[in-house]
C-alpha cells in the first residue's frame, strides 16, 4: 500500500452557520494527481483549505504526510497556491521577490538566504517561464503571468505536494499552458498534486482521479473517463452534460 | 551654525532622523497590508497614554508606550476576526482614545500648549531622557524590521500562503502591531500624535512611485522619511510652526515631485519585451533541445510523462519530446 499524502476522513466543515462540507472524505496517494470537481459553492475550495489547516474542522480527522494537520510542522513538503486573481499587495514587489517568500519553511529568521534557496528560486522561475521577468514588478505582469508567479512560489520549496485552487481561473490560454507544463515536470518527478478545477482543460491527460462535489458531500470518486478525441473533452460539472470545448476550438 | 549649537536643536535633528527612520520602516508594512490608517488609530489611543502619564507624573513617554501597544494589539486582535462589527469598534477606540486623552490632559490641569505639542512636535521638549528612550526604540524597529523583512513581507503580503510555510502569522502580525505602537509614541515629540501615521505612509507612497520591488522600496522610504524630518524641524525653528506640520507638508511636497516622475517611468518601462524562448516554448511553438547524447527511452532513466498523443521525458528539469531525428523542449 502506497503512503497517504492527505487523508481527509469523515470531515466536517461550518463557516458561520452553514454547512459547507458534511462528512466528506478524501484521499490523495504520493505519486497521485487527484482534482476536486463541482458546482460553485460545493465546498471544493473549502475541502482543500482544510486539507491544509487554513479551515478549521468540525468533526472528522485531516492528516497530512500521515500526521494529525495539527501537529503537521513540515511545512516545506507542501506548497500552496490559493485561489487568486493577483499577485500584487499594496508595495511593489518583484516576481523574485514573490517566489522567494516559497523558501521561507526552510529559512530561519535574519539569517540571509543561501545558495540553495537562490537556486531553488531560480529553478521555480525556469519552471513556469518567467526568468526573464524576474526583477519586474508583479503588476506589471498579465493576471495569467502572475498566476504562474504564485504556482512558482508554491514550486520553490521543493514540495513533495502542490496544493492548487482554481489555478485556472480566468488566465489566458498561453499561461493555461505553460501552467499544464509545469505540472507535468512536477507529477513526472513522482510527487503528488490536489487540485481544484472548474475545467479540465489542457490537464485533462495528466489528472489520475477526479473527486466530485455537490452541496458538501462526495458524489463521485474515480478515474476521468480517458478523452477519446482532443475535441470530445469530458466534462465533470455534475449538473451538466454539456462538452467544453472552450480552449480546443 | 548657531542652530546646531543649541542643544535642544541637536536633540530635536536627532529624534527627527531616528522617528524618520523608524516610522517608515514600519510603515512599509502597513502600507503592503493595506492598514495605511492603522498609524493614526493608535496615535489617537497614544493621547489616553500622554495624558495619564501627565496626570500621574509618570513618564509621558512610557505610559503612551503602554497604552498605545495595548490599543495596537486590540486593533490587531479585531482585524484578524474580520467580522463587520469589528469596523465600528475600531472607530469607538480611536475617539475613546483621543476624547479620553483631552479629558485627562484637562484633568491634570495642563495647558492647551502642552497639548498641542504632544499632538503636532515640539522642537524645544525633547529632554536628554526622551532622546535615550527614542534611540533605543528605533534601534529596536529597524532592527525586526530589516531584519525579519523575508518574513513580515511574507506575511503581509500573503498571509494564508504564509500560514502554510509555517509561519507563526499572528505572533508576527502582533509584532507589527507592537512596532507600530512604539513608532507612534517615539515620533510624538517630533511630528506628534496626530502627524505621524503621514511619516509612515507619504514616504512610502512616494518611494512606491520609483521602485518596481519591496526591498527597493523600503531602502528608500527610509531615506524619504529622514530628509523631511530634518528639514521640517529646521524649518520650525526659523518659522515658529508645529514642526509635524513642515515635516507633513515637505513629505507631501516630495510625493507631488515623485508621482509624475514615476507615471513617465512606468510608461518607458512597458516598452520591454519578455523573454522569448520560455514564451515560444510554452506557447506550444517549436524549440529544439540541446544536443543528445544518448536516446530517451524506457530505460534511460529519465521519468517518461505522458502528454497527449506522445510521452516527454523529464531530463535536468526540462521535458523533451522526441521529433523525427532530435528532441524538443515541451
Amino acid at each position: 500500500m502506497t503512503t497517504a499524502v492527505v487523508d481527509v476522513d469523515d470531515v466536517t466543515v461550518t463557516l458561520g452557520e452553514r454547512p459547507v462540507l458534511d462528512g466528506v472524505d478524501l484521499l490523495v496517494r504520493a505519486g497521485e494527481v487527484v482534482t476536486l470537481l463541482g458546482p460553485n459553492g460545493s465546498g471544493k475550495s473549502t475541502l482543500v483549505r482544510a486539507a491544509i489547516g487554513l479551515v478549521p474542522v468540525q468533526a472528522g480527522t485531516v492528516r497530512l504526510f500521515d500526521t494529525p494537520v495539527d501537529d503537521f510542522r513540515d511545512w516545506h513538503r507542501v506548497g500552496y497556491v490559493p485561489q487568486r486573481t493577483t499577485a500584487s499587495s499594496g508595495v511593489p514587489a518583484t516576481v523574485r521577490e514573490v517566489v522567494a517568500a516559497g523558501r521561507l519553511a526552510q529559512r530561519r529568521p535574519f539569517r540571509p538566504a543561501s545558495a540553495e534557496d537562490r537556486a531553488a528560486v531560480d529553478r521555480a522561475l525556469d519552471l513556469v517561464g518567467l526568468t526573464d521577468r524576474s526583477d519586474d514588478s508583479v503588476v506589471e505582469l498579465s493576471g495569467g503571468q502572475q498566476q504562474r508567479v504564485l504556482i512558482a512560489r508554491a514550486a520553490a520549496a521543493d514540495p513533495d505536494l502542490l496544493v492548487l485552487d482554481e489555478p485556472n481561473a480566468g488566465i489566458d490560454r498561453r499561461s493555461q499552458e505553460a501552467f499544464a507544463h509545469a505540472l507535468r515536470l512536477f507529477v513526472g518527478s513522482g510527487r503528488s498534486v490536489l487540485l481544484v478545477l472548474h475545467e479540465l482543460g489542457p490537464l485533462a491527460s495528466l489528472v489520475d482521479r477526479g473527486v466530485v462535489l455537490d452541496a458538501g458531500r462526495v458524489v463521485q470518486d474515480g478515474p476521468l473517463p480517458v478523452p477519446s478525441t482532443v475535441a470530445g473533452m469530458p466534462h465533470e460539472h455534475a449538473h451538466d452534460t454539456e462538452p467544453d470545448t472552450r480552449w480546443f476550438g | 551654525m548657531s542652530l546646531l549649537s543649541l542643544e535642544f536643536m541637536q536633540r530635536a535633528l536627532l529624534a527627527a532622523v531616528l522617528t524618520g527612520l523608524a516610522a517608515p520602516a514600519v510603515g512599509t508594512y502597513l502600507v503592503q497590508r493595506r492598514l495605511a490608517l492603522m498609524g493614526d488609530g493608535i496615535g489617537h489611543v497614544a493621547l489616553t497614554g500622554v495624558a495619564l502619564g501627565l496626570l500621574t507624573g509618570w513618564a509621558p513617554v512610557w505610559t503612551a508606550v503602554i497604552v498605545a501597544t495595548a490599543g495596537a494589539v486590540a486593533i490587531e486582535l479585531l482585524r484578524e476576526r474580520r467580522r463587520a462589527s469589528a469596523d465600528v469598534a475600531l472607530a469607538m477606540l480611536f475617539y475613546g482614545g483621543i476624547a479620553g486623552g483631552v479629558l485627562l490632559v484637562g484633568l491634570a490641569g495642563s495647558s492647551a500648549a502642552t497639548l498641542t505639542s504632544y499632538l503636532f512636535g515640539s522642537v524645544t521638549t525633547v529632554s536628554p531622557a526622551d532622546l535615550w528612550v527614542i534611540g533605543v526604540l528605533a534601534g529596536i524597529v529597524l532592527v525586526l524590521a530589516i531584519g525579519l523583512r523575508p518574513q513580515l513581507f511574507a506575511v503581509c503580503q500573503d498571509e494564508e500562503f504564509a500560514r502554510v510555510t509555517g509561519l507563526p502569522v499572528r505572533a508576527y502580525n502582533l509584532l507589527i502591531a507592537v512596532m507600530a505602537a512604539v513608532t507612534v509614541t517615539m515620533a510624538m515629540r517630533t511630528v506628534g500624535l496626530l502627524l505621524v501615521s503621514a511619516l509612515m505612509v507619504v514616504p512610502v507612497a512616494t518611494a512606491q512611485q520609483l521602485t518596481r520591488g519591496f526591498h527597493t522600496t523600503l531602502l528608500l522610504a527610509l531615506a524619504l522619511g529622514v530628509a523631511p524630518s530634518l528639514a521640517g524641524i529646521m524649518f520650525s525653528y526659523y518659522v515658529d510652526v508645529a514642526p509635524g506640520a513642515a515635516i507633513v507638508v515637505i513629505a507631501l511636497g516630495g510625493f507631488l515631485v515623485a508621482w509624475p516622475l514615476g507615471t513617465y517611468v512606468r510608461r518607458r518601462r512597458q516598452v520591454s519585451v519578455p523573454g522569448q524562448e520560455a514564451e515560444e516554448r510554452l506557447a506550444g511553438e517549436h524549440v529544439t533541445a540541446e544536443q543528445h547524447v544518448h536516446e530517451h527511452d524506457e530505460t534511460c532513466g529519465h521519468p517518461a510523462v505522458p502528454h497527449e498523443d506522445h510521452v516527454d521525458y523529464l531530463h535536468e528539469g526540462h521535458l523533451h519530446a522526441r521529433h523525427e531525428r532530435h528532441y524538443d523542449e515541451h
